[in-house]
């Protein structure tokens, strides 16, 4: 028995050894390894990718090393298991911006993609606002394959005509009609477990604060506590009571069923929804459901992207950056997309190839001020975001907006948040 | 304290019928045996009463009331099991206890009731122990103990004694016989071993493939065999059978076999010359030495000596008559004798048997026990040779 | 002598390979783990090739039990606490009275069993998958009155915010003396027929005097923390703890069943001819008796209560801190926040609850031995 729980005690440690797959020994020259969380649904978009290099190098033996599990949590552990044991992948996937930077860069763990970024004139085609926030001072760190939208709200028109509203433009006008909602038996906002509360969290504050002083959050500029951040959760707290009770239970999928079926009138969630009503529910966009930016964030695009970067010490580097030359490229990007259901980081990219709602996507991507998404990894690193999930339990239960604003500080200041 | 009275009680398992239609009465206060080998019934039978086992036909009546339908608890049986069946987890005191505890009896009652049995049963060191630490014997006690603390109407003993070692059996019989006397209540003892029938039993019913082949004290039993099978079940070593036909010889009447010629008492009925018949005979009736005197000269013949075996007071003695006949006797003290060596043998054909090769039954008219030299005390003869017999197992 | 002696060598080089073996990957790793307990390790470049540890004693456990940032790791315990004590209850009694159903050896015994046996080979994957759809607010179980034409159950089995026997955690140390004086008088109360002086004596007077004086004294206490943190049984856990003992009691069925066939038919057959009824039966002769299975059954889901991990994985999902669990915890701190230390001293305190319910039983065992 004792023995059994001293294994459970220190999976932790064990995990480095239960984890790495069977890997050649010595380096046959010609190998790659991939590593990533995307099986399922988003497997034949990395397939994609992966035969685009099979054309390009016939002879190199891809190795697609995917471990599966909810927005990579999984995956995640299994990469750092294998970093501290001195056995990186030739490349991995990563949420672009701080989420790679606080936990790799940081670790001196990765390579600067600069000369990269210059040689392939990426410089120019991916968005300015883009390349600062998956850089640092220091360097371009990865690679963004895709990029999605974390601030849209989505409904379905016709039941919006049938209730007599509107998509409101923004909060102010949401708690207005959210009544009259309400009083038809409709919950206004649909939401699902906690991770969708911090990802309509940053929506609301984006709102509430304006692209400026979101980003003046993270570089430190603009305190936690400051009474435009503790507002910021007032209004978060207000437009909590629109929403469903039994959100904590519930997958995002099914929050987004019940706008589908009526049940709710809207829903904020980032633009894989529409990936999941297009093809899964088999809704047409525009008609069958439609979206817009969520309320008072018109003209903001709040960024979420998978990258892939370089890792120091990677056994086969050449073909690790023959890799991010594919992804990079314009017929990687778009082979790879229309297939995930996001747009292409590049400005420049084929639109022919995608569906009504991310042709609209691009068009704002490439005008919109762009921001990046905290509940997805952009502007802070995992630390906080770790912790920001025990402050968002805390308001849940409390809803009390100074104590969040201070707690906020705290873990800013643990995580190095603005320094 | 009742009688118990079994009316052509039937078990079936399924179509198989282990016990066919047995009648019994079982008087008050009366220690009854059941004995058989193993699959006659005695068990099921036993357990009928106790209401562990549904009866198939027939009634069963503890006291007045037929039980047919009473449950096990409320028939006021007690019952002693082979294995003792005591609770592992209760102490002495607690598994004595139990039934007073379950019948809802004030505590001190308990207390009072289980120390005088404890007493009784020389168990008062152990009363704080488990089961676990008690030896086969006190295990043996504590049962008993149990049973003794409810003051049942009936006592049960399902073959309580074989699980134990040959010394502690004698004992505990002992012991068991005591506390028969002392309390008096009707008990019925299943058990396979004939010599705790022949010492235990105020009547002894012998049993084979469910039916009662017979019912009788031990004497009756021992003497009065009415068939074969409990002829040579009874007794150890069994009786000697010999099979002949009824003749006269120089006007005597007896038994011939191929080369010899066993008289019998001349007030025996229902026989005819020709007739068939087994001729039973206990060792015990063979005589040889200073015994000889009270046997009649004509009921003696030469024997020669096929082998000796001494059992500590007695000797068994492999004998052969007339180069035909083997027989066993059983004899008062120890005899040596060369094998092929001749000896004097006298039979007390007073005790013989007859019984119908056919049916094996035995021939109505028997021999009687009045007029022979032996007859007047058979009990304690017989209670003296088994003891001997269990000291040299 | 000398043949002992050699016996004993061989018996040591035959045990050798397993004991280095387990004092490398077992114990080495658990010296390990509490060694990075005690330091810094973790944050902002944790993962470097050759990251800055420092030691900082038990700052780390400080830290969770009255840190202001801690206290979803307070909850967790609180919830794990829960969960080990309703799982114990709930599986151990509807195992044991599935038992005590079968037992009696009704038409199908044999298939009635292995449907009672089967959620136990389920994955909690799975099996926390099936729950949660049948715990969904407007599905599952709570419509199920509406097929007896009730209205549907409104029970928010894993969303729910409720929770109940809240107390303060500031108030820990008193609340922990309480628990001690309540034991104390509990095993006091037990003892009190065998032996009445020596209850009195050692457990009752002492368990009184303790809860006596903490009632009275109980403000002088120091607090566990500068402000006030409510702790309680959260609802949402019930739909979990519900999962988990239909997913076990089928596992405690089958060690009851086998322990109750394993007693012979003579005991249930003495015990009715003693005038005991089915069930003084199992209450008095056949459930004492599996007191060993009990014992067992209790480690075993202790211990499986201590490592809940999946199950909540799938139905509430990683971040639910109503439903959180110390495991839980222990893996999003140390692999998701990077925070190897803190992960390292949950995985310790988790090793120190775990030791408090092995650790009696393994001394209680090893004094049975000895007894023998």
């Amino acid at each position: 028995m004792l023995k059994k729980l001293g294994i459970a005690v220190c999976a932790s440690a064990m995990l480095t050894a239960g984890a790495i797959p069977a890997q050649a020994a010595d380096k046959v020259a010609d190998e790659l390894e991939i590593f990533s969380w995307w099986a399922g649904d988003e497997g034949p978009a990395l397939e994609a990718l992966i035969d685009i290099h099979g054309k390009k190098f016939p002879k190199v033996d891809v190795v697609n090393a995917t471990v599966t599990g909810g927005s990579g949590v999984n995956a995640k552990a299994v990469l750092k298991t294998r970093m501290l044991g001195g056995n990186p992948p030739d490349s991995f996937q990563v949420h672009a911006g701080q989420e790679l930077i606080g936990t790799w860069v940081k670790a001196d763990r990765m390579e600067d993609l600069t000369p990269l970024f210059e040689q392939e004139g990426w410089m120019d085609v991916f968005p300015e606002g883009l390349v600062k926030l998956i850089g640092t001072d220091d360097g371009i760190w990865s690679v963004p394959v895709n990029i999605h939208r974390s601030n849209v709200m989505w409904y379905v028109p016709d039941n919006l005509n049938k209730w007599g509203v509107r998509p409101p433009q923004n909060w102010e006008e949401f708690i207005e009609i959210a009544p009259k909602l309400k009083a038809q038996g409709v919950v206004p906002l649909a939401l699902a477990q906690n991770w969708t509360a911090n990802h309509l969290w940053e929506s609301v504050a984006l709102a509430s604060l304006g692209a400026e002083k979101w980003d003046k959050l993270w570089t430190g500029e603009l305190p936690f506590n400051s009474p435009e951040a503790v507002a910021a959760w007032d209004l978060f707290g207000k437009v909590l009571d629109y929403t469903n009770t039994d959100a904590s239970s519930l997958s995002w999928q099914q929050a987004t069923d019940m706008v589908v079926d009526g049940r709710a009138a809207f829903n904020v969630m980032g633009d894989w929804a529409a990936g999941y009503m297009s093809t899964t529910k088999k809704l047409k966009p525009g008609t069958g459901f439609g979206w817009v930016a969520s309320p008072g964030t018109n003209g903001q695009f709040m960024f979420l992207a998978d990258s892939f970067g370089l890792p120091k010490k990677s056994p086969n580097r050449d073909q690790a950056i023959e890799w991010l030359k594919i992804l990079g490229s314009k017929d990687g990007s778009d082979a790879f997309n229309p297939l995930k259901g996001s747009i292409s980081a590049r400005t420049d990219s084929d639109l022919s190839k995608y569906n009504d709602y991310a042709k609209s996507a691009s068009k704002d991507f490439s005008h919109d001020r762009i921001v990046g998404s905290l509940a997805h990894g952009v502007t802070a690193n995992e630390g906080f975001m770790n912790d920001f999930a025990t402050v968002m339990e805390m308001y849940l239960k409390t809803r009390n907006s100074d104590a969040a604003g201070k707690a906020m500080v705290s873990i800013a200041m643990k995580n190095k948040i603005g320094q | 304290m009742a009688k118990v009275e079994l009316k052509s009680v039937v078990k079936r398992f399924g179509d198989v019928r282990v016990v066919h239609g047995i009648d019994l009465e079982i008087a008050d206060n009366e220690f009854i045996v059941l004995v058989g080998p193993s699959g006659c019934g005695k068990s099921t039978i036993l357990r009928m009463v106790a209401g562990l086992e549904s009866i198939s036909d027939g009634e069963i009546y503890i006291g007045d009331r037929c039980v047919n339908e009473v449950d096990p608890k409320s028939r006021n049986v007690a019952m002693v099991f082979q294995n003792y069946a005591l609770y592992p987890h209760m102490t002495v005191h607690d598994n004595m206890g139990f039934s007073l505890d379950m019948a809802k009896r004030p505590q001190k009652e308990i207390n009072e009731k289980v120390r005088k049995a404890a007493s009784m049963l020389e168990l008062e060191p152990y009363l704080d122990r488990k089961p676990e630490a008690l030896s086969g014997g006190q295990r043996q006690r504590v049962a008993m103990g149990r049973a003794i603390v409810r003051q049942p109407d009936v006592f049960l003993f399902d073959e309580p004694l074989s699980n134990l070692d040959a010394q502690l059996r004698t004992q505990m019989r002992m012991e068991l016989k005591k506390l028969h006397m002392k309390f008096s209540t009707t008990t019925i003892y299943v058990t396979h071993d004939q010599i705790e029938a022949m010492t235990l039993a105020d009547r002894i019913v012998i049993l084979k493939d469910g039916l009662i082949q017979q019912v009788g004290t031990p004497v009756e039993v021992y003497e009065k065999p009415a068939n074969v099978f409990v002829a040579q079940f009874i007794g150890n070593p069994p009786m000697n059978i010999l099979e002949g036909t009824v003749a006269r010889d120089q006007g005597r009447l007896g038994v011939r076999t191929k080369r010899s010629f066993f008289p019998l008492q001349e007030d025996r009925k229902n026989l005819w010359e020709g007739q068939k018949v087994l001729f039973g005979l206990r060792p015990d009736a063979i005589k040889i030495g200073d015994s000889l005197n009270r046997i009649p000269p004509e009921w003696r013949c030469t024997a020669q000596v096929e082998l000796t075996e001494i059992l500590g007071g007695q000797s068994l003695l492999d004998l052969v008559v007339d180069d035909e006949i083997s027989l066993i006797a059983e004899v008062e003290g120890r005899v040596q004798m060369q094998a092929g060596s001749s000896v004097e043998v006298g039979f007390c054909f007073d005790r013989v048997v007859l019984f119908d090769p056919e049916t094996e039954e035995a021939l109505s008219s028997v021999a009687q026990l009045e007029g022979t030299a032996e007859g007047t005390t058979p009990e304690r003869d017989i209670a003296h040779k088994k003891e001997i017999e269990v000291h040299t197992n | 002598m000398r043949e002992v002696s050699r016996d004993r060598i061989k018996a040591f080089l035959t045990l050798l390979p397993s004991i280095v073996l387990i004092g490398i990957f077992v114990y080495g790793f658990i010296g390990n783990t509490i060694w990075i307990s005690l330091t810094d390790w973790g944050g902002v470049g944790a993962l470097a090739e050759d990251p800055q540890i420092s030691y900082i004693g038990f700052q780390n456990y400080v830290d969770l039990f009255t840190g202001f940032l801690e206290g979803r790791f307070r909850q967790d315990l609180v919830n794990a606490v829960y969960y080990s004590v309703l799982l114990l209850a709930g599986a151990v009694g509807l195992g044991m009275f599935i038992a005590i159903l079968l037992d009696r050896k009704p038409m199908g015994e044999d298939f009635l069993r292995t449907i009672f046996l089967y959620p136990m080979s389920l994955s909690f994957i799975v099996s926390g998958t099936i729950w949660r759809w049948l715990l969904a607010p407007q599905g599952g179980v709570n419509i199920l009155p509406t097929y007896a034409g009730m209205e549907p159950l409104s029970f928010q089995w894993l969303a729910s915010k409720e929770s109940v026997l809240l107390f303060n955690w500031q108030n820990l140390l008193g609340i922990i003396l309480y628990i001690a004086a309540f034991i104390l008088i509990i095993v006091g109360l037990l003892g009190l027929k065998r032996d009445p002086n020596r209850a009195m004596k050692r457990w009752i007077l002492p368990g009184v005097i303790i809860g006596a004086i903490v009632w009275l004294f109980g403000d002088l206490l120091p607090q566990a923390m500068i402000m006030e943190e409510m702790h309680g049984l959260n609802l949402a856990t019930l739909g979990i703890i519900l999962a988990t003992v239909w997913q076990y009691s089928g596992y405690t069925m089958a060690l009851y069943l086998a322990g109750f066939n394993g007693i012979s038919q003579d005991l249930r057959h003495a015990a009715m001819l003693d005038g005991a009824s089915e069930w003084d039966y199992y209450r008095r002769i056949a459930i004492p008796m599996l007191k060993p299975i009990t014992i067992s059954a209790v480690i075993i889901l202790s211990h499986i209560s201590l490592k809940m991990f999946d199950l909540i994985f799938a139905m509430t999902g990683p971040d639910n801190a109503e439903t959180g669990h110390p495991a839980l915890n222990m893996y999003l701190t140390t692999f998701r926040a990077n925070d190897f230390a803190k992960g390292a001293a949950i995985a310790i305190v988790l090793f120190m609850v775990a030791a408090m319910f092995i650790i009696p039983y393994l001394i209680s065992s090893y004094r049975q031995q000895k007894g023998e």
